[in-house]
């Protein structure tokens, strides 16, 4: 397997390529506009792998994609999952879909909370084992921290579900989906430190593990999700700048002109 | 460059450097093509090892990026690069252009039917004598270009490296060349992963 986290400073997130040096193709997971469509193409093409699907965990509120270009750049799926609520095409997957990348499977994990499509994805390299290695957990658990649920665009067709929901929504997800997982299986986030989409306990450090975070994750220590969603509210960032005009674009409602450098 | 543009200056003897994985490019490529898989860590010095320094270059990638990056690296290290192919694949096939397939076989097709091929080892002489097909020779990457008019292809020759990178790239030349190439996929590393015969030594 050939795994790879790709940061952009200026907003704290990551991007992952997953791939296979034996089919010699990737996925890329979460591209942003930032570092832009052709950082992907080139960097892949560095590693010998040709981009054959690009995912992502979550239609994004606080950076602007690059998914949808990139994909057809490569002549391959934009995936997400059933629930985007998208004006464009996507090729769409369920819970439990598996996408396989020459040894490489990525189980396609159902973890609604920060938004009603979010997925996360289980790596498993069976190359060398057919244990899970790690998981993409996109904006459900960051590291220390949990993802917000209060990035609502305000209309009642996209916003499926209201904060509240939301947040108890996150808990059980993240209880009895991702920590359920094996222990020793690698936590890798979309974000990091400072980033907004999360609350003041996000960490700096880029991955951590579903056991350490399950025993030190403040937020899950809540005995409830009732209890759980005040201390996120409690401990949430202030929100980060032209979100809804981010997550109009990313769902197709706006055109990228109309975006002037919002969230780039 | 329009495909067009690309095939007129084939005619006149310039080579088209196909950017893409193996696979890919065996499944399907301008003709006349070469295979040579981008990276920007070493394309320069590969094409170097390879090439003569003035022959007319097209760069193919897919996506047209990686032809872009791959004009500029080349132009700037002195090469002749006159420039890259606009629209990639998708747009030579809608002006009707020629496209080929390079023919492949898997390393147990290969121990089957080896008295149905001439096989050519890729790599590097120190490679080819730590282990390699037994019966095989060397056409080393490296000598290829300037080789391969020498090459005999009857019967037609199955080209093998530690991979793929460099016997697609040494098959492709030896087609240019007007000689019966295929390729081995898989190559060193799933012939010794099954434990096939090794003979050592330069053969
Ligand atoms: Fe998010």
């Amino acid at each position: 397997m050939i795994f790879k986290q790709f940061r952009y400073e200026p907003l704290n997130q990551a991007s992952y390529l997953v791939g296979c040096p034996k089919a010699k193709e990737a996925f890329i997971i979460d591209p942003i506009e930032g570092l832009g469509a052709d950082f992907y193409v080139l960097e892949a093409a560095d590693l010998g792998l040709a981009i054959t699907g690009v995912f992502e965990t979550h239609v994004h509120a606080d950076y602007v994609s690059c998914a949808r270009e990139l994909a057809e750049m490569n002549g391959c799926p934009h995936y997400l999952h059933e629930n985007a609520p998208t004006t464009y095409p996507y090729t769409s997957f369920k819970d439990g879909d598996v996408f396989t990348v020459g040894q490489v499977d990525m189980t396609c994990l159902f973890t609604p909370g920060h938004t009603p499509e979010h997925t996360s994805y289980l790596i498993t390299d069976k190359s060398r084992s057919d244990e899970p290695w790690a998981v993409l957990t996109g904006d459900c658990l960051f590291v220390g921290d949990v993802g917000r649920p209060d990035l609502l665009v305000g209309d009642q067709a996209l916003d499926v579900m209201d904060e509240g929901e939301r947040a108890q929504t996150q808990f059980t997800t993240i209880r009895d989906i991702l920590f359920a997982l094996p222990e020793h299986v690698e936590v890798y986030p979309n974000h990091y430190g400072g980033s907004l989409c999360g609350g003041v306990n996000m960490s700096g450090k880029n991955s951590s593990t579903i056991y350490y975070e399950n025993k030190y994750n403040l937020a899950m220590q809540k005995a409830d999700a009732a209890e759980f969603a005040e201390f996120v509210r409690d401990t949430a960032k202030p929100l980060p700048d032209d979100y809804e005009k981010i997550k109009s674009y990313n769902l197709g409602l706006l055109e990228k002109e109309e975006l002037k450098g919002a969230g780039v | 460059m329009t495909p067009a543009e690309v095939r007129a200056a084939q005619q006149e003897g310039a080579a088209v450097l196909d950017l893409r994985t193996p696979h890919p490019f065996a499944a399907e490529h301008l003709e006349g093509a070469l295979s040579v898989q981008f990276n920007r860590a070493d394309l320069v010095d590969r094409v170097e090892l390879v090439f003569p320094e003035d022959l007319p270059m097209i760069m193919h990638g897919e996506p047209e990026a990686i032809g872009k990056v791959a004009a500029k690296l080349l132009s700037d290290a002195g090469f002749n690069v006159l420039g890259h192919l606009e629209g990639g694949l998708k747009a030579w096939k809608e002006e009707g252009l020629p496209v080929v397939q390079l023919p492949t076989l898997d390393v147990d097709e290969l121990k089957d039917r080896m008295g149905e091929f001439t096989v050519v080892d890729a790599r590097d002489p120190f490679e080819f004598k730590y282990g390699h097909v037994p019966g095989s020779g060397i056409l080393s990457w490296t000598e290829a270009w300037y080789e391969a008019d020498k090459a005999e292809d009857d019967p037609p020759i199955a080209v093998i490296c530690g991979d793929e990178i460099r016997s697609v790239l040494v098959a492709s030349i030896l087609v240019r060349k007007g000689k019966k190439a295929e390729l081995v996929t898989g190559g060193m590393v799933d012939w010794v992963e099954r434990d096939y015969p090794i003979e050592k030594g330069m053969g």
